[in-house]
């Protein structure tokens, strides 16, 4: 059974012709070819018709900086105290204002007289010069708005010089601190000062801003020999020097050498003037040597030394500990600073000046750091004066520093504050006459003006009518 | 050799090509329908389990023949049988009518207990079985807030509740309250000796648990058994628990139950502080009375001379005065500056409209050389 079925499977073909077989019809491109292919070009995008994505424009910022984007500001760079110097500078004149007439010109004893209180008066062009040399103007003062530099003559000027000139009849020493409110004018009644002392051929000794002493921004260096140590500032004393050589420098031709000075490296023999020792100090190294010199002799009794003016702003700065460091790191009082310790010692009456004189301090509200054992001992004084209560220390407090109130034991407190309407309304009519106050100064205008400028504080005054011209 | 063609045709077939379209054509398994209109029929049971069964559920109307027939029934024990036949014997002795009666009892306890018996279901569309009696309310609460015209409303009940209050306190006032002032005292300022002044907390009877605290507070200065020297000392003993502004010692105690214990030690610690503070060992003078706590508060005042009265009143009025004198004299001199004016004086006095065009130096020579007619000072 089995043999012709399995017979039958070899007469069967093995494949059937009539199933077509299925063949590809793709038309393969050559799988690798160096010339380039050529297919039809996308179709353009038409303009307009595609929507803009939303994230179009953004981008994710990952870092917390964000690049400069190139270009950005172009052209060069100010120089190395380019702008500093655009900063501190000092203008005088300004030739759009209109030139006030009938200004009464400073003279020696003009700001003594209690007359005169109430008036504006105008600088002399050489006291212009010396002032400017012992950094007596300010940059945040408004000279550059006025043809001149004139000053008001308010009852505090004629108190304090009254006061000098009447130390200086004594031949004792004025030993005051200017303390008040900000922008009262405490800088310039030190200018007052500096000006009335010039005038009246008096040494004139200005430490401008005392801060620069103490923050660390001018050199130092120990003075050799002495215990406890004291640093010197060569730089700063150079140029003090130089200062007080040129606002001195006819008072200085004039008066002589009594001491000879062997520190110093240039043989100043005795009887040579005082312009040649301070014309010795030509550089840093040494400068302090050459000052304190020059203190020496201005110092020496029987010698016909002229009154001398040692004035001082922003006084917070030296009643602290410095920013100085010791070799040991420590960090160095203001007081061991020698130039600090000079005036410090001045103002607590070390010193007796031969023909009398004035040291004068200023307190600074703008810039300045607290200070509560100077705050507490001005008030003290000032409570003296009144003879009012004194204020005592706070006993668990630990800011006190016995070497402040040591310096401030034996000083008086000049308190300023607003000026009368009659100073005000003076000090108004000179804006308006150099054209800077366009209104009619009368009552109205000055009670406002005056009331604005929180009774009478000038520089509020200042800000409320002439800030809007300056420059 | 059929096992030799057999093996010849599977080599074969290894070789041979497959078909490309030839399928195989699978059978389904065959099911039932799945949809039907016709009932399915199941099959049917034997008659002679249905026969057994009818006869377990039969009726009787009688019964001592349901008796004759338990009697006679083999599943039953020989013993149950006994007991059957018993009560046939008393079933038998009865009369008619009592047989009657009580066949007419039996069917009426079993007309009664039906209901019992009918085993419970639930109904079908009911929500929350809420027509199901709640055995649990004791009124019957249907229809109970239904208002039937003849009440007021809950507001005025309310209304009418207040009045009642007020009535009863203001009877109490009239009547009850005038009897008081039979317990009243009078008030007797505490005497030089009595420097303590305690406080008390009362929550009228409840509990509460700041109602044990008591505080004192005395002046050191009152306290004239100690010398100047020694206040001082008390006082810096206090600590912080003194106020130098209203120079008073305040302690407060809630450490114990009661108020009389703590009462009881704050006058116990006074004690002790009067005596530390007399004892001369250690007066503390090195030591400043601290009063860093406290904050002193500079409560500004209107100054007196601020004060408008008459004297300050003609005195502003003399000051300006004299301010519009100044002004006018002023005027009349000429000397009264005007800002805007000496600008305009200028520009005649300067006549130059081109200031700006010429070159610096030259400008600057002529404004020096200029005369001036700018407003004269004073």
């Amino acid at each position: 059974m089995s043999v012709p079925t399995t017979l039958r499977c070899l007469v069967r073909p093995s494949v059937s012709r009539h199933v077509p077989r299925q063949v590809a019809a793709v038309v393969w491109a050559a799988p690798f070819s160096t010339s380039s292919s050529l297919a039809a070009n996308p179709p353009k995008k038409k303009a307009g018709t595609q929507v803009a994505s939303i994230r179009s424009g953004k981008k994710m910022q990952l870092g917390k900086f964000k690049k400069k984007a190139p270009g950005g500001r172009t052209g060069k760079a100010p120089l190395p105290g380019e702008r500093k110097s655009v900063r501190k500078r000092i203008q005088l004149s300004n030739s759009n204002a209109l030139p006030v007439q009938g200004l009464a010109e400073l003279t020696p004893e003009y700001m003594a007289d209690k007359r005169n209180a109430g008036t504006v008066v105008s600088l002399p062009g050489t006291v212009q010069d010396q002032l400017r040399v012992v950094e007596a103007f300010k940059p945040t003062q408004y000279w550059g708005m006025f043809r001149n530099p004139s000053m008001l003559v308010r009852a505090e000027t004629v108190d304090l010089m009254s006061r000098m000139q009447q130390s200086a009849e004594k031949k004792q020493t004025l030993k005051l601190v200017v303390s008040g409110d900000r922008i009262t004018g405490k800088s310039m009644l030190l200018l007052q000062g500096m000006a009335h002392g010039l005038l009246n051929d008096w040494i004139v000794i200005n430490i401008p801003e005392a801060q620069e002493l103490t923050t660390a921004s001018t050199e130092y260096a120990p003075i050799p020999g002495t215990n406890p140590v004291q640093y010197m500032q060569n730089n700063y004393a150079l140029k003090l020097v130089q200062a007080v050589r040129k606002a001195n420098e006819k008072l200085l031709t004039r008066l002589t050498t009594a001491y000879s000075h062997p520190e110093l490296p240039q043989n100043i023999p005795i009887n040579s003037t005082l312009m040649q020792l301070a014309n010795s100090a030509k550089e840093a190294d040494g400068a302090w040597f050459v000052f304190h010199a020059l203190w020496q002799e201005l110092m020496a009794k029987g010698q016909g030394r002229p009154p001398i003016l040692f004035t001082l702003d922003g006084l917070q700065h030296i009643m602290k500990v410095s920013d100085y460091r010791s070799a040991a790191f420590n960090p160095i009082h203001s007081h061991d600073l020698a130039l600090v310790r000079l005036f410090t010692d001045c103002l607590a009456g070390s010193y007796q000046f031969p023909a009398g004189g004035a040291v004068l301090a200023a307190t600074s509200r703008g810039n300045a750091p607290r200070t509560p054992s100077m705050e507490l001992a001005l008030s003290q004084r000032e409570a003296e004066q009144t003879g009012a209560e004194p204020p005592k220390h706070d006993p668990f407090s630990r800011d006190y520093d016995t070497r402040v109130e040591a310096s401030l034991k034996n000083v008086q407190v000049m308190k300023v504050s607003g000026v009368s309407k009659l100073e005000a309304r003076a000090v108004m009519e000179y804006w308006a006459a150099s054209g800077l106050l366009r209104k009619t100064v009368d009552e109205a205008t000055v009670t406002e003006k005056w009331t604005v400028g929180g009774h009478g504080v000038l520089g509020e005054m200042e800000r409320a009518s002439l800030l809007t011209m300056r420059p | 050799m059929a096992s030799a063609v057999n093996s010849l045709r599977l080599c074969l077939r290894t070789t041979r090509q497959l078909q490309c379209l030839r399928v195989a054509q699978l059978q389904p398994p065959r099911s039932r329908r799945t949809l039907s209109t016709t009932p399915i029929r199941w099959a049917e049971k034997d008659s002679a389990e249905d026969e057994g069964d009818e006869e377990q559920t039969k009726n009787y109307s009688d019964f001592g023949n349901a008796l004759v027939d338990l009697q006679r029934d083999r599943k039953y024990t020989e013993e149950e049988r006994k007991q059957f036949s018993q009560d046939l014997q008393l079933w038998e002795a009865l009369t008619p009518a009592e047989r009657d009666g009580m066949t007419a009892r039996i069917k009426s306890i079993k007309a009664a207990t039906a209901p019992l018996k009918r085993p419970a279901t639930k109904k079908k569309n009911s929500f929350w079985n809420e027509e199901e009696h709640d055995t649990d309310l004791i009124t019957n609460e249907v229809g109970e807030d239904d208002f039937e015209e003849d009440d007021i409303v809950s507001l005025g009940h309310g209304k009418l509740e207040e009045h009642r209050e007020h009535r009863e306190y203001a009877r109490l006032a009239v009547w009850e309250m005038p009897l008081l002032s039979k317990f009243a005292k009078k008030f007797e300022p505490p005497t030089q000796d009595e420097v303590l002044r305690f406080r008390f907390t009362s929550y009228m009877g409840e509990f509460h648990p700041a109602d044990r605290k008591v505080v004192v507070e005395f002046c050191p200065t009152d306290l004239k058994v100690l010398t100047e020297a020694q206040q001082l000392k008390l006082k810096k003993l206090a600590g912080s628990r003194y106020n130098p502004e209203k120079d008073l010692v305040r302690v407060s105690c809630e450490r114990y139950e009661h108020q009389a214990q703590n009462k009881r030690y704050l006058g116990d610690l006074v004690d002790k502080m009067i005596t530390m503070a007399k004892d001369p060992t250690d007066m503390f003078e090195d030591i400043p009375l601290d009063t860093r706590h406290h904050i002193f508060k500079a409560k500004p005042k209107f100054p007196v001379e601020w004060r408008m009265n008459e004297e300050r009143r003609a005195e502003l009025e003399d000051q300006r005065k004299k301010a519009l004198l100044l002004d006018e004299s002023k005027r009349m001199n000429g000397t009264l500056v005007d800002g805007v004016r000496s600008i305009q004086e200028a520009f005649v006095t300067f006549p130059e409209p081109v200031a700006s065009l010429q070159p610096a130096a030259a400008r600057k020579g002529t404004s020096r050389s200029g005369k001036s007619q700018a407003r004269v000072m004073r």
